[in-house]
């Protein structure tokens, strides 16, 4: 098993396929690079002196008026039928301050959460790809019949298969990821401020990290057993493209109660470490009408890992099962 | 009884297609393939050689029926085997982007040979110079060669070929032909499948012939030949004329051709060498005619289709 999945590696490596796969990740890392930089840029001369001359003005405003604005409205706040909201909520008038005009910094610890969970999308994408043309490719050749006749024990074969696909991903992952994280660091400690990065925000971008890189693995083995079933690189991502607009956006849009159910949202509760949805909730009232409200749920990230651990057992073990009766006939 | 390198019984195999329609593949194979040599797997297309040989080797389940291949039970304990057999079934299936060497490599990994054997076995196919050129680059030729190549990385004891000459030149079908019988005379056994008998009977010690997925005859090419009605055998002989009224007493249709005798409905040709022998009358050769193992071969597979 040891050696069939080295072989498997070998092959993994060698192919064509992967090698332009890992590179156009790599290559859409640097995109989003170059599109932090250009977001974390200062902005330009002429935005700053516009931006100082808003501020002057907002300044002046302040300083000719708020003590008149703040007096009428200390006498509309006791007018106030009780329970009276706060004073100060209702009439404070805060001095600007320059920084509140103009380009905001950029901030690594919010900035970086965002990055990672968009990245964890694309590796998870481009693993199904790669894991599902690494094993159709085999039927859809014939090479498959040849290669039994050399290991006729087919769980090993599958077992071997879809391992290597899962763990040749994870370095593309590490790489990807550890590429996206040092890159934006990089770029925001130059232009924007990197001083709220405390270890809690480390740790917490560490494990979105890890989990993006399991992700991505197992991306990769369900991408195998679907190139499996189906046959062809084609048709496995046919499959998956259909399944994500027919089920994922259209009926989980339609009916959006089965949103927990769908693959998406288990996958962001997982990455994102829970997650909200939103669900329309309506009732009938006393006087007879009717009201529908939107109501805010939260998905856990224990659900979410429960969801994505059961999915991959059932579809690896049909997989299996299929696969262990199939007849190779080309 | 001699050591079989594949012995089946009752094999079946009922395809279904994919409008529900049931196709019998393999009804009741008995077929026995004696160990060392090369031996003629023969039959008419959609006969069910291919299928036949895929079960053998657990590419597809058998619906009833026992193999044995080395007397280990097959598919069950096909893992135990498998390291003494290579095969090829219809066409080489490699993968078409990787070099010939590459491929080779990654299936001498698999099982665990030191990667010299990939560069001598190319060597041994005469590929060794393209072996570094893409599998999807290579003529038929060269890839029936790969393939052979791979199989000849486990030094197997029994090669199973699938009609292996399809759609090569002369000069590919001779090649083939010869690394047959190269390997026959190593004393391995070469189970070779043809639509074509006279492709196979130049090089096979022993044939089975089937059609519509059952055997129709089986044994050496001259038993097979024995067995069908329409023998024709050439027979050189000194005194023509006795010859000719001892063979037609015995019941046989006697024609002069030059210095030969054609002789007709002998059953077995040892037959002829008996009764001539018994009359002090000694045959210097004795040839049956090639065109009646192709009769035999039609008329066996001619009679089941009706
Ligand atoms: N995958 C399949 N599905 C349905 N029928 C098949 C399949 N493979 C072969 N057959 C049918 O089974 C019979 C035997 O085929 P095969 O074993 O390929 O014969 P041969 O190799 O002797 O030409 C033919 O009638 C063929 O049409
Ligand atoms: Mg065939």
């Amino acid at each position: 098993m040891v050696r069939l999945t080295t072989v498997e590696l070998h092959r993994l490596v060698a192919r064509r396929m992967t090698v332009i796969g890992v590179v156009g990740l790599l290559l859409i890392t640097l995109l989003l690079l170059f599109a932090t930089w250009l977001e974390a840029r200062p902005s330009s001369a002429v935005e700053q002196r516009a931006a100082q001359s808003q501020y002057e003005i907002a300044h002046q405003q302040w300083v000719d008026g708020h003590v008149a604005n703040e007096a009428a409205c200390n006498e509309q706040w006791e007018k106030q039928p009780d329970p009276k909201p706060k004073r100060e909520d209702m009439c404070s008038y805060p001095e600007p301050r320059p920084e509140e005009f103009g380009k905001p910094p950029a901030v690594f610890a919010e900035l970086m959460p965002d990055l990672l969970h968009g990245v964890s999308y694309l590796l998870l994408f481009a693993a199904f790809l790669l894991g599902a043309s690494f094993v159709a490719a085999e039927f859809s050749t014939g090479a498959i019949g040849n290669w039994l006749t050399f290991e006729p024990r087919r769980l090993r074969v599958y077992g071997s298969k879809l391992l290597a696909a899962a763990i040749g991903l994870v370095p593309v992952a590490v790489v990807v990821l550890g590429v996206l994280v040092v890159g934006t660091y990089l770029i925001v400690d130059q232009l924007g401020s990197t001083a709220t990065t405390t270890g809690k925000v480390w740790g917490d971008l560490l494990a979105t990290a890890g989990r993006a890189v399991v992700l991505t693995a197992l991306g990769a083995a369900l991408g195998g057993v679907i190139g499996l079933l189906l046959r062809h690189t084609a048709a496995a991502i046919g499959l998956a493209m259909g399944y994500l607009v027919l089920v994922e956006a259209i009926f989980g849009n339609l009916l959006n109660k089965v949103q927990p159910w769908l693959v998406r949202l288990n996958f962001e509760a997982f990455i994102r470490h829970d997650t909200t949805y939103y669900v329309n909730q309506c009732s009938s009232t006393s006087d007879g009408g009717y009201l529908c409200n939107s109501v805010v749920k939260t998905l856990t990230f224990e659900r979410g890992a429960w969801y994505l651990g059961i999915l991959a057992v059932v579809l690896v073990v049909f997989g299996a099962a299929v696969f262990h009766r199939r007849d190779i006939n080309s | 009884m001699p050591e079989l390198a594949i012995s089946t019984r009752g094999l079946r195999k009922t395809y279904r297609t994919r409008l529900g329609r049931k196709v019998v593949a393999v009804q009741g194979l008995d077929l026995d393939v004696p160990a060392g040599g090369v031996h003629g797997f023969l039959g008419p297309n959609g006969s069910g050689k291919t299928t036949s040989i895929r079960m053998l080797l657990g590419l597809i389940r058998a619906d009833a029926g026992t193999m044995t291949v080395f007397g280990r039970r097959v598919p069950a304990q096909l893992p135990e085997v498998v390291g003494r057999v290579g095969a090829i079934v219809e066409s080489p299936k490699f993968f078409p982007a990787f070099t010939g060497e590459k491929n080779l490599q990654l299936l001498a990994e698999a099982i665990g040979v030191p990667r010299r054997r990939v560069g001598e076995v190319l060597e041994q196919t005469s590929l060794a110079e393209r072996g570094d050129d893409r599998f999807r680059s290579y003529s038929l030729g060269m890839k029936q060669r790969l393939a052979i190549a791979a199989t000849l990385l486990k030094e197997p004891d029994l090669l199973i070929f699938d009609e292996p000459t399809n759609g090569l030149d002369p000069a590919g079908i001779r090649e083939i032909r010869e690394t047959m019988r190269g390997l026959g005379n190593q004393g391995r056994t070469v189970l070779v499948s043809s639509h074509i008998l006279a492709e196979v009977e130049q090089v096979a010690d022993t044939v089975s012939i089937i059609g519509h997925g059952r055997l129709l005859s089986s044994g050496t090419v001259a038993e097979v030949i024995g067995g069908g009605t329409a023998t024709t055998v050439k027979v050189a002989v000194d005194n023509h004329e006795a010859a000719t009224r001892i063979l037609a007493a015995a019941g046989m249709a006697v024609r002069a051709d030059g210095n030969y005798l054609l002789v007709d409905g002998a059953g077995q040709p040892a037959e002829i060498t008996r009764r001539l022998a018994h009359q002090e009358l000694y045959v210097s050769e004795l040839v049956p005619v090639r065109a009646d193992l192709e009769s035999v071969f039609l008329e066996l597979t001619a009679e089941e289709k009706i």
